[in-house]
């Protein structure tokens, strides 16, 4: 599966405080209804993923239910995350 | 199954946090914490497995699955009815009543609707409907229940519930407190009667197996294992030991960690067979550690060590085997050593026996399975590894027999002394075995035997091992090269009975005539008359005369020109000695050819080298020079006063020291021509500075933040990972010897000179250190193993501690100790360094990414 540019740019370096925007697979919309629960900051979904244990169907789960993500936003929010704490965590 | 999942959607909300987390670990799940935003998505998670395991009892056809089922029917259909009806049916158990009747309210129903409860008439139920009712809600306190042994359970429960009510002594609701007890106490029953649950589950045991399969299929692995560590467990809730594989294994592994590492290249050499059983039982108590990769490495090197068993003989080929089957403890290179560098332990027939009798020293080692976690006990495990290190420090001249004493007999000590013994007899070595080790060249071909070539070039290098290793070498081409020249001789000698060209004088007539013109003129008379009768004489007297061509018509004596012999006959000393020498003469030309051909090839290369050197130094030179304009460039657009462009000269002296001015002059050259010409972003221009023409380089790309590539910093320290304690450290430095590991990645370094970046790191890491005497990067080996020996244990327990556990290069860095006896076999270079070493410069460049976190380099290495 290729990688968005989106992706590669949040891939490449530490997440900081990039706005929840900034992944991949989280446009305006949803990143608009992240912001809404809370979620504001990249961060703070790391801090979801993790604490989900990383499971993919869960967080998936998580962020349809949250933001309203289908199938292919949650999964490239997934690899995104995933491949992040591959390279940093 | 609509009523239940809607009766079960409006009730979860009431599920606690922690029933909802032991409810997900009953069915195999490993959940996270339940926390505000995660209870929605693990309650749906719930209702899915809930819904699968409804599925799986339907199908399923078991007696108590079907009970189970036609409970959730029932109970489900009944729950909705249930609640209101659970203060009627709570009188029912006066036992369990209680406990019932305060869980009903927080939500019994899902819970009810999945459990095997009913089914069981309780001890006494009362009513049969109001039973069945108050049963379903009841069946949470025997939740996990089985059918059969459910009247036991149900009477038992409220003992179970209020014991473990005491038990756990928690705050929490009694009721929910019980639920959770039970349901815990559910996973510790389906688990082998063990410590506090003994007494109460007695019964309970294997029915409870048989319920909840699907969740207690995954259990189940856990199970076998969790017995073992269920001693220190006990106090825990039970559920807890299984609550996380990692968290599991964590003990283990830190215990594992440090201790297999153990059963490595330092343990040798005992009876295999032995070795190996107890191998296998640890293998299989230990299925999972810390490195997952442990279980998909023994396949694939038993995968790797197949073709190479091929080469071995002998014994070899079984313990190799068994080696890579038993999946040895030690995953690490060592057994990766051993597959791969087969044949060299037993193969007999080698010249090049070092590396492989270094293969078999590592190669029997993962086969060492300590019991004993301890170092002690690992490294004392064989002294017949000296037999092995001792190999390949002795050097080439193994040959035949210490190789077959190595492959028969592994008794360790008979093995090392009749090898120390044979290593040196060996050197005066018989003619065979050299003979031998010429045929065994060719096998040297096969792909592995280069990384035996290699070892062997490393292994040369000791003092000790050259002079017999070449020794042997030229023995060898001494003896071919006299075979080879008493068979051309004697070839040369063959013509001896022909007597066309046998044994001719050739020689002009002129050189004869000149000598015997030496006798006096008064002499050639006689000469011109007894050729003149030669040849008018029909008569053979030995003597052809001979002219320019073979058939020519002779007349006169002037057209003689040569005078041939027809029976040839020579000395056979005579011949021999003329063979002799034109067979010498040809050889050494040849060999002055092949020599030719070497010192040009060696020009060649040397040439080539230097060539690359000096591109290399180039790019190194025009990637600096990038980096000044781009950061001046930035400079400037922060700070308008700059000029915008730089002169050559004023980057090439900023770059350039002053003393290596004049011999990185041609570098800085080409690496002018190179940005002018290849490189875009730069402009040259001439401008006036100060009254001065000069050549000035501008920076032309726009700062877009698209340039900004961040840099990874490779080989670096990056901080570590863990806290060292007891756990996961010796208690005390053992000897003065570390092996580290997992400092680099062999196939992914490139160059000549990362080893030094890697001692370069070593020494500033442990730069407070100042008892390091000698490292040795192992630059084949595929963990990273690095060698470091220290003036004693304490200097040695502190580059551990500095060390372990590290983040290097992204990869963690593992430290253990070895035993000096050992090291000093592995490399004797270091039996005489005693001077500390020290990082070559004061840049600390390895240290950099601490020292911007914490800003103290040396915060991170001691502890």
């Amino acid at each position: 599966m290729t990688t968005s540019q989106k992706h590669r740019d949040f891939v490449a370096e530490p997440m900081g405080d990039k706005p929840v925007g900034s992944l991949a697979g989280i446009g305006e919309v949803l990143g608009k209804k992240l912001e809404e629960r809370g979620f504001d900051k990249a961060y703070v979904v790391l801090g979801q993923f993790l604490v989900l244990k990383k499971d993919e169907d869960l967080f998936r789960e998580w962020l349809k239910d949250t933001c309203g993500a289908n199938a292919k936003q949650s999964r490239d929010c997934f690899g995104c995350l995933r491949e992040w704490c591959d390279a940093f965590l | 199954m609509a009523a239940a999942t809607a009766a079960a959607s409006s009730a979860p909300q009431q599920l606690s946090d922690e029933e909802l987390f032991s409810l997900l670990r009953r069915y195999g799940l490993s959940p996270g914490p339940v926390t505000e935003s995660t209870r929605p998505v693990y309650l749906k998670k719930l209702k899915k497995l809930r819904e699968e395991e409804q599925q799986q009892h339907r199908s399923g056809g078991r007696g108590t699955k079907t009970r189970n089922s036609n409970n959730n029917n029932t109970a489900a259909s009944t729950v909705a009815a249930a609640v209101p009806a659970a203060a009627a049916g709570m009188g029912v158990r006066p036992g369990s009543g209680d406990l019932v009747y305060l869980r009903t309210p927080a939500g019994l129903g899902r819970l009810a609707a999945s459990v095997p409860e009913s089914p069981v008439g309780g001890p006494g139920g009362p009513a049969a409907a109001p039973a069945a009712g108050s049963k379903v809600l009841l069946g949470f306190s025997s939740d996990e229940s089985d059918a059969e042994a459910s009247p036991r359970e149900q009477a038992g429960g409220a003992r179970r519930d209020r014991a473990a009510l005491q038990y756990r002594g928690l705050k929490a609701p009694p009721a929910s407190l019980a639920a959770s007890e039970v349901t815990n106490s559910h996973p510790a029953e389906r688990r082998k009667p063990h410590s506090w649950w003994g007494a109460r589950r007695p019964a309970g045991g294997e029915p409870h197996c048989a319920s909840g399969p699907d969740g207690a299929a995954e259990d189940e692995d856990n199970e076998g294992e969790d017995a073992e560590d269920r001693e220190p467990d006990a106090e825990e809730p039970p559920w807890a030991s299984r609550a996380v594989n990692g968290s599991r294994l964590l003990p283990y592994s830190c215990r594992e960690n440090y201790s297999d590492s153990e059963e490595d290249d330092d343990d040798d050499d005992m009876a295999p067979a032995r070795q190996v059983s107890k191998d296998d039982s640890l293998s299989r108590h230990r299925p999972r550690r810390s490195h997952g990769k442990a279980f998909s490495a023994p396949p694939a090197k038993s995968a790797g060590s197949g073709p190479e068993t091929s080469v071995q003989g002998g014994g070899g080929l079984a313990m190799n085997d068994r080696a890579a089957a038993a999946g040895s403890l030690d995953w690490s290179r060592d057994v990766e050593e051993a597959a791969a560098e087969p044949g060299g332990g037993c193969d007999a027939l080698d010249s090049s026996p070092v590396p492989r009798f270094r293969a078999g020293a590592r190669k029997l080692a993962p086969l060492l399975a300590s019991p004993v976690p301890d170092v002690d006990s690992a490294l004392d495990s064989s002294p017949g590894s000296l037999l092995k290190t001792n190999n390949h420090i002795g050097g080439g001249a193994f040959g035949l027999d210490s190789a077959r004493i190595y492959s028969n007999s592994l008794a360790p000590s008979a093995a090392a002394q009749s090898s120390l013994r044979i290593n040196h007899a060996n050197h005066t070595g018989s003619n065979h075995t050299y003979l031998k080790n010429a045929y065994s060249k060719p096998k040297l071909s096969e792909p592995e035997e280069e990384l035996l070539l290699q070892f062997k070039r490393e292994e040369v290098s000791p003092t000790g091992g050259f002079s017999a290793h070449y020794l042997s070498m030229f023995l060898l081409t001494a003896a071919c090269l006299f075979f080879l020249i008493l068979g051309l001789t004697y070839l040369g000698m063959r013509g001896t009975g022909v007597p066309e060209d046998g044994g001719l004088i050739k020689n002009p007539f002129d050189e004869t005539f000149g000598k015997i013109q030496d006798l006096g003129p008064e002499y050639e008379d006689i000469f011109n008359t007894s050729l003149l009768w030669i040849l008018k004489n029909g008569k053979d007297v030995g003597i052809r005369c001979v002219g320019y061509g073979p058939e020519e018509e002779l007349t006169n004596i002037t057209d003689v020109q040569f005078l041939q012999s027809t029976r040839p006959q020579m000395s056979f000393w005579c011949r021999f000695r003329r063979a002799f020498i034109t067979v010498t003469h040809r050889l050494l030309l040849l060999c002055l050819g092949v020599v030719m051909v070497c010192v040009v090839l060696r020009y060649m290369k040397y040439r080539w080298t230097k060539e690359e050197e000096e591109t290399r130094q180039m790019y190194d030179m025009v990637v600096k020079i990038i980096d000044v304009l781009r950061s001046h460039n930035e400079a400037c657009q922060e700070n308008k006063d700059l000029q915008p462009y730089m002169p050559i000269p004023h980057v090439r002296d900023s770059l350039v020291q002053p003393h290596d001015r004049k011999k990185m002059k041609k570098v800085w050259d080409r690496a002018v021509d190179f940005l002018a010409a290849n490189e875009s972003r730069v402009r040259t221009e001439t401008r006036r500075i100060g009254g001065t023409d000069f050549l000035v380089w501008r920076w032309i790309q726009p700062s877009a933040s698209c340039d900004k590539i961040l840099v990874i910093p490779s080989k670096v320290w990056q901080g570590q990972a863990f806290h060292l304690d007891r756990r996961n450290s010796p208690p005390n430095s053992l000897t003065p010897c570390l092996k580290i590991r997992n400092m680099f990645d062999p196939v992914m370094e490139i160059g000549d000179q990362w080893h030094l970046a890697i001692q370069e790191a070593i020494l500033e890491k442990c730069s407070d250190n100042d008892g390091i005497v000698h490292i040795a990067v192992d630059k084949n080996s595929r963990e990273g193993c690095v060698y470091v020996k220290c003036l004693s244990p304490e200097y040695a327990g502190k580059a551990f501690k500095a060390l372990h556990g590290s983040w290097f290069d992204g990869k963690l860095v593992t430290v253990k100790y070895l035993r000096l006896d050992r090291y000093h076999h592995r490399f004797p270079q270091a039996l005489t360094c005693n001077t500390p070493l020290k990082p070559s410069n004061k840049h600390m460049n390895s240290m950099s990414h601490l020292r911007l976190r914490t800003g103290l380099a040396n915060s991170q290495g001691s502890s």
